[in-house]
């Protein structure tokens, strides 16, 4: 999953960093992404996980770290199978 | 940016209309319709490079109300600020649900907003009146 979020960040979150350089705990904002960037973002992880975020998890601080981002996904739609 | 003084605020965002057409491109009716209203939408008609600058316009209004209304963390849904255009040509912000909320605790009474974009970018700003603001 961590892996998935890395690769959509890559993408879609336009920062001005390579991914190996991100921390999970990096603030996106901080480093550089934008709430467009956000939105494509969130629209990316929809797509790959197949489910959609419900209008209370459309916050900020839901897509401000790779940690935050991989502890909704896993509320939504549970930790990836080992 | 965002700029208090006395009782006025004032937010600004500049947008990539390059960026915004490459959202519609990539994720269609999805992407457009979880940020603009189908007023908005109505406005943006044409060429899909005319689309993307009215759209792209419309996000940085977005984003500047965002800034005015001081949002700590939370980000009200985004249709919930909208730009309405007027007959005349002129446009005004719209808020609702949340957003509408959020401006209420905040004091402010009123809202204008200007839209502009040319080539690569597009920018808006919003002028706030915050009686929550006054000393």
């Amino acid at each position: 999953m961590e892996e998935e979020i890395r690769q959509i960040l890559a993408e879609h979150g336009r920062l001005p960093l390579e991914m190996d350089e991100l921390d999970n705990d990096t603030d996106l904002y901080e480093a550089g992404m934008t709430s467009h960037a956000s939105v494509n973002v969130m629209l990316a992880l929809e797509d790959a996980f197949d489910f959609e975020f419900p209008e209370s998890m459309l916050r900020k601080s839901t897509f401000e770290s790779v940690t935050a981002i991989q502890a909704a996904l896993i509320s939504l739609v549970g930790a990836p199978v080992e | 940016m965002d700029e208090t003084l006395g009782g006025v605020r004032v937010g600004t965002d500049l947008v990539s209309v390059g960026q915004v057409a490459e959202s519609v491109a990539r994720f269609g009716d999805r992407y457009v319709d979880r940020i603009y209203t189908a007023h908005e939408i109505s406005c943006c008609r044409g060429t899909p490079a005319v689309v993307a600058a009215g759209l792209a316009a419309r996000f940085a209004a977005k984003e500047a109300t965002v800034k005015v209304l001081r949002s700590v963390g939370h980000q009200p849904d985004w249709r919930s600020i909208e730009v309405r255009r007027e007959p005349a040509g002129w446009c005004r912000l719209s808020l609702s649900g949340e957003a509408a909320r959020m401006a209420e605790e905040q004091g402010i009474s009123e809202l204008a907003v200007s839209l502009t974009h040319e080539g690569p970018m597009a920018a808006a700003v919003v002028v706030a009146v915050c009686a929550g603001d006054e000393e």
